[in-house]
């Protein structure tokens, strides 16, 4: 390569913003499929109990079972579309509990003195800690059951709504229309309330299903480990973990299905996030 | 020499640090809702037992007074020993740790080297069929769960292709492993000049190194590319290739300014994988400071779990210690206030 002048069309730097948006998902795309994903949950006439065992262990997928069945005579689709009623609201319950406080804690940061600045160095000691690890020792430690693990999700959550906040504040707290809003007398909470946290709606959405991807994972990750969530009670993470050994004997089906819905929840999620960022972004450029 | 007058400011604060990463450790033991006492017991057991096991953890003193114990052991150099094992945990940590670094600096090598390649090629040919394949690469690699993706190659290199050998640990069942003097076995292979060992080492470090490796090689693309593109529009860059510089070195220029990002995300993931690796360690029994971690908080054995909290927070507060000076020292840019 000894291009002696570049081709200025080759370097785009014209738009490259347009091409992408472009290329990505709208938003109604991902979003439908986590809302089909939870309505099956709930809703739809599974062709199997999911809890109990009536067919030959580890069949492989044919037109009764669908996606084979677990060492246990499971039926693994049954308890895939069942594990989503429980994986997602727990996912999205600890997202919101750390959206409300990390929104709030993050507001306390940008507090002109010395308390912004404690909030912050307290969350850098607390994200030194590996996060599924703390997941995993606060849901042990607490007790093992599903309200703990929304609050270890929860709590691993915070911190990255405070970081946005404050650093997303710290710019808009700059601009005019706040000058403007303090000069014509508001009050600090108003401006809070009415100014400044408006204008980040959309970054702190995406955020949010950022959060929920992750938090997907580490309950997969948590319930994996058999922490947390019943055994009995179907999640994708334990499915995982009861075809784990039959990987090693050819038996994919028991592992591979549950770990695909994960991977395609968590695309789901990562698309709606960059959908958000994509629209918030194109609404404040205008 | 402005930066070593940052760098001593910087360790400083070292014990700062330390003293909030102990106050963590300790609080999340003692301060929690929950007797963890109580779920050592069972429900079935009486208050004596109840009571016997908290004099044994220390629980029947007051918060203050514990507090002070456990900072004057730590001082004495006494982490405790294990609940269960009575085992001291400072050894335990020592035992463990090599295994786990072993593993993580060759993951992060993989990593580095897969996702800056993805990352560069991404924001080299941005906006082209390239760059869409690099993007396409790096979220399928970001939204597979590790634990899924290492059952998952496991299944295709062990099962079907027969590549890899089984999952079970550092070597295999037969091997004989060399005399330990760093703990590291690749290293202690080589050292004892046990090629058969070294070879079987490799082998059995070849899935987890590459979960790993590819897993987390999607952050590096992310930040290579984030970075690279502004580079590569920059008028540095503009003007390296209008004095007709061949493309290579015109990548290098632009490459210098998103080393810094890069290196970053490094040590942050260094840290995070000290004991972020747990779940690929159970999966392939590796043996590391992970699994111990995670064997311990299942089993509840409390010293055990402060000590893991303690050395993965001492840690990450060196790691990050010193990649705060290492960026200083590469990136003139940065302030030193």
């Amino acid at each position: 390569m000894t291009e002696t002048l570049a081709d200025p069309a080759k370097v785009a730097v014209v738009s490259p913003r347009k091409r992408r948006r472009a290329r990505r998902l709208p938003l109604w795309v991902p979003a439908g499929v986590v809302v089909a994903m939870v309505t099956a949950a709930y809703t739809a006439p599974l062709p199997h109990d999911p809890r109990v065992p009536g067919a030959a262990p580890l069949a492989p997928p044919d037109g009764e079972h669908w996606m084979g069945t677990d060492k246990f005579g499971l039926d693994v689709f049954s308890r895939l579309v069942a594990s989503a009623g429980v994986d997602i609201p727990l996912a999205l319950s600890g997202m919101l509990i750390s959206l409300v406080i990390g929104v709030l804690l993050g507001l306390v940061a940008l507090h002109r003195g010395p308390w912004g600045e404690r909030v912050v160095r307290a969350l850098d000691v607390f994200q030194a800690f590996p996060l599924l690890i703390l997941a995993i020792a606060l849901v042990a430690l607490m007790g093992n059951n599903i309200e703990n693990v929304v609050a270890a999700i929860a709590i691993i959550n915070i911190p990255r709504f405070v970081r946005l906040v404050r650093s997303e504040g710290l710019t808009i707290r700059e601009s005019r229309y706040i000058e403007a809003a303090h000069a014509i007398g508001a009050s600090g909470p108003r401006v809070m309330f009415r100014h400044v946290l408006p204008n980040m709606t959309g970054i702190i959405l995406a955020q949010a299903s950022l959060a929920v991807a992750h938090s997907i994972v580490v309950i997969a990750s948590l319930s994996f480990l058999g922490i947390g969530i019943n055994a009995a009670d179907a999640s994708w993470g334990a499915m995982i973990q009861t075809g784990a050994q039959n990987m090693t004997t050819g038996q994919w089906w028991v592992s591979v299905f549950p770990g695909l819905a994960i991977f395609l929840t968590v695309l789901c999620f990562n698309a709606i996030s960059d959908a958000l960022q994509d629209s918030f972004g194109r609404a404040r450029q205008r | 020499m402005r930066v070593f007058g940052y760098a001593r400011r910087r360790m400083f604060f070292l014990p700062l640090g330390l003293l909030s990463v102990i106050v963590l450790a300790f609080l999340l033991v003692n301060a929690l809702p929950g007797n963890p006492a109580g779920v050592i017991a069972g429900p079935a057991a009486s208050p004596a037992e109840l009571a016997g096991i908290e004099r044994r953890l220390g629980l029947d003193k007051p918060l203050w007074e514990r507090f002070t114990d456990y900072v004057g052991a730590l001082v004495r150099g006494d982490f405790g020993s294990s609940y269960y094992t009575d085992r001291p945990i400072l050894s335990e940590i020592l035992r463990f740790a090599p295994a786990t670094l072993e593993l993580v600096v060759l993951s992060l090598t993989i990593a580095a080297v897969l996702g800056v390649g993805l990352g560069v090629l991404g924001a080299y040919y941005k906006g082209r069929s390239a760059d869409r394949t690099s993007r396409l690469v790096v979220t399928t690699f970001q939204s597979i769960p590790d634990f899924f993706l290492a059952l998952l190659l496991i299944y295709l290199c062990f099962y079907l292709a027969g590549w890899a050998p089984a999952p079970v640990g550092r070597l295999g069942l037969m091997d004989e492993p060399p005399p330990t003097v760093t703990g590291a076995l690749l290293i202690d292979a080589l050292i004892s000049g046990d090629m058969r060992t070294f070879r079987s080492a490799v082998a059995h470090s070849l899935l987890p190194v590459l979960t790993l490796g590819i897993y987390y090689s999607a952050y590096f693309a992310r930040s290579t590319y984030a970075s690279l593109v502004p580079a590569l529009e920059s008028k540095q860059v503009e003007f390296a290739r209008a004095c007709g510089l061949s493309e290579r070195t015109v990548l290098a220029y632009a490459f210098r300014q998103a080393r810094t990002p890069i290196l970053t995300y490094g040590g942050i993931l260094l840290a995070a994988l000290l004991g972020g690796a747990a779940i690929i360690e159970t999966i392939f029994s590796w043996g590391g400071f992970g699994e111990w971690a995670i064997d311990s908080i299942l089993q509840l054995d409390i010293p055990a779990v402060q000590g893991f909290i303690l050395a993965a927070g001492v840690g990450t507060l060196l790691v990050f210690t010193a990649l705060d000076i290492l960026v200083a020292v590469l990136d003139p840019r940065v302030r030193y206030d």
